[in-house]
């Protein structure tokens, strides 16, 4: 019967502290979670059924659960839903043959939370105020020469000129309050992950990993950035496993 | 708080924590069995694709947005 | 699992939920390929990936023309065909009765194609 892997622990002495808290616990489908360790690396996995393939929510969640309680107790490496292997003895293999990548990751992310924060505008708004504050509205984008007539090609370049340096200005704004988070962290030692721009009102979608006790300091600059820019949402979740501080593809 | 606040919060709970555990953490390759149930193709293909268009931009640009 | 993980927001919880189900995976932004829909699937699959590129084209075209390296006749030029492509291009959504949403792939993780 197949495994599915739920996530890779970092155990030293603690192998029975993990082994009865996995008594109490359920994975996908009410399957028992057990504990497969190759010296300090342990992983936990479950028997799966055909109904514990499907990719539902459901599934999703009781997985992701595992993790997070797991993650409570110990430094781990979440694996991605769907990690199945064949047998108990091709994971043996598999954490022998990436132990020390893996040990690696794990020392990265010990101790470690990862929070996530995302920060939503009014995207017309915003646009509106800063072609307000620019002079994209007033200025002639492209100065026609006099000789050259004014043709709808001409005007219809002039459009999206405009629209081409609203962007840019977009952007540049969006790397200011980028600018300003960073800022904000530099004192915590956080690893941070920006992506820009992500939809229209989606502008910033950011991820730390910062030590445990610094949740506290965090949330307080998260709330002087929201002073900084009333106009903008910022919207803090966490905290999460290391899910997007994990770089390692086992083979 | 409203009921109807509770639910939004749990909502946005939900995907923030279904985004996590489907599309990061630990992956497995090679002959390892990776359940493919309900996913399209078609998309899976256009998506990778798209990845390894962002990567070369970022290649391009000479950094990735990453600071420590 | 029903922890509430939202350790800061000031704002209104309204249409944030959507938003952010934009970013992860839902099903209606993506491209299904039945035998009943080849043809329109696979119109929408190319002209998407015909837009995304005359965009990036568009986008490059008015950094050069920002730059301001391009003679007066070039940016004429380059009106022209770009209007003619962005033409063209609304001519096709019509027939195959696609709009800009159909053209844009939610991609997860990634965000909207477009």
């Amino acid at each position: 019967m197949e495994k599915m892997i739920y996530a890779l622990l970092s155990v030293k002495k603690e192998s029975d502290r993990l082994d009865s808290m996995l008594i109490g616990m359920q994975g996908i489908s009410g399957a028992n979670l057990y504990s497969l360790p190759v010296d300090e690396i342990t992983a936990v996995v479950s028997d799966t059924t055909r109904a514990g393939l499907i990719t539902d929510s459901t599934n999703a969640i009781t997985f992701a659960g595992v993790i997070e309680a797991l993650s409570q107790e110990f430094t781990l490496l979440p694996m991605r839903f769907g990690s199945l292997m064949e047998s108990t003895g091709a994971i043996l293999k598999m954490l022998e043959r990436n132990y020390p990548d893996v040990q690696q990751n794990l020392q990265q992310v010990e101790d470690m939370l990862e929070f996530g924060l995302k920060v939503f505008c009014d995207s017309e708004k915003l646009r509106a105020d800063l072609m307000e504050k620019s002079e994209i509205g007033t200025k002639t984008t492209v100065l026609s020469t006099p000789e050259v007539k004014n043709s709808v090609y001409r005007d219809w370049v002039n459009k999206k000129l405009k629209e081409h340096r609203l962007e840019e200005l977009l952007l540049t704004h969006v790397d200011s309050v980028v600018a300003a988070i960073t800022e904000h962290l530099s004192r915590m030692n956080a690893v941070c992950k920006f992506k820009k721009m992500l939809t229209e009102t989606t502008i910033i979608d950011a991820l730390f990993l910062l030590k445990k006790d610094m949740k506290t300091e965090l949330m307080q600059a998260v709330g002087n950035l929201q002073k900084q820019y009333p106009g903008l949402n910022f919207v803090m979740t966490g905290p999460w496993p290391p899910y997007n501080f994990v770089e390692i593809t086992i083979k | 708080m409203n009921n109807n606040v509770i639910d939004q919060s749990k909502d946005i709970t939900i995907l923030e924590l279904l985004d996590r555990v489907l599309n990061k953490g630990v992956i497995l390759t090679g002959d390892i069995v990776i359940s493919v149930a309900d996913i399209d193709l078609v998309y899976l293909g256009v998506k990778l694709m798209l990845s390894s268009v962002e990567t070369m931009e970022q290649l391009k640009k000479g950094k990735t947005i990453k600071e420590s | 699992m029903s922890e509430n993980k939202i350790l800061f927001n000031t704002g209104s919880l309204d249409g944030l939920s959507e938003e952010i189900g934009k970013l992860t995976n839902n099903d209606e932004s993506r491209l299904k390929l039945t035998p009943d829909n080849a043809d329109s699937g696979l119109a929408k699959l190319v002209l998407t990936l015909v837009e995304l590129i005359r965009k990036l084209v568009e986008k490059q075209a008015m950094r050069r023309v920002d730059g301001g390296s391009l003679t007066d006749e070039e940016i004429e030029r380059l009106g022209e065909t770009l209007m003619k492509l962005e033409l063209k291009m609304e001519e096709l959504k019509k027939h195959f009765n696609l709009t800009d949403r159909d053209l844009n792939i939610n991609l997860g993780p990634l965000g909207d194609l477009m």
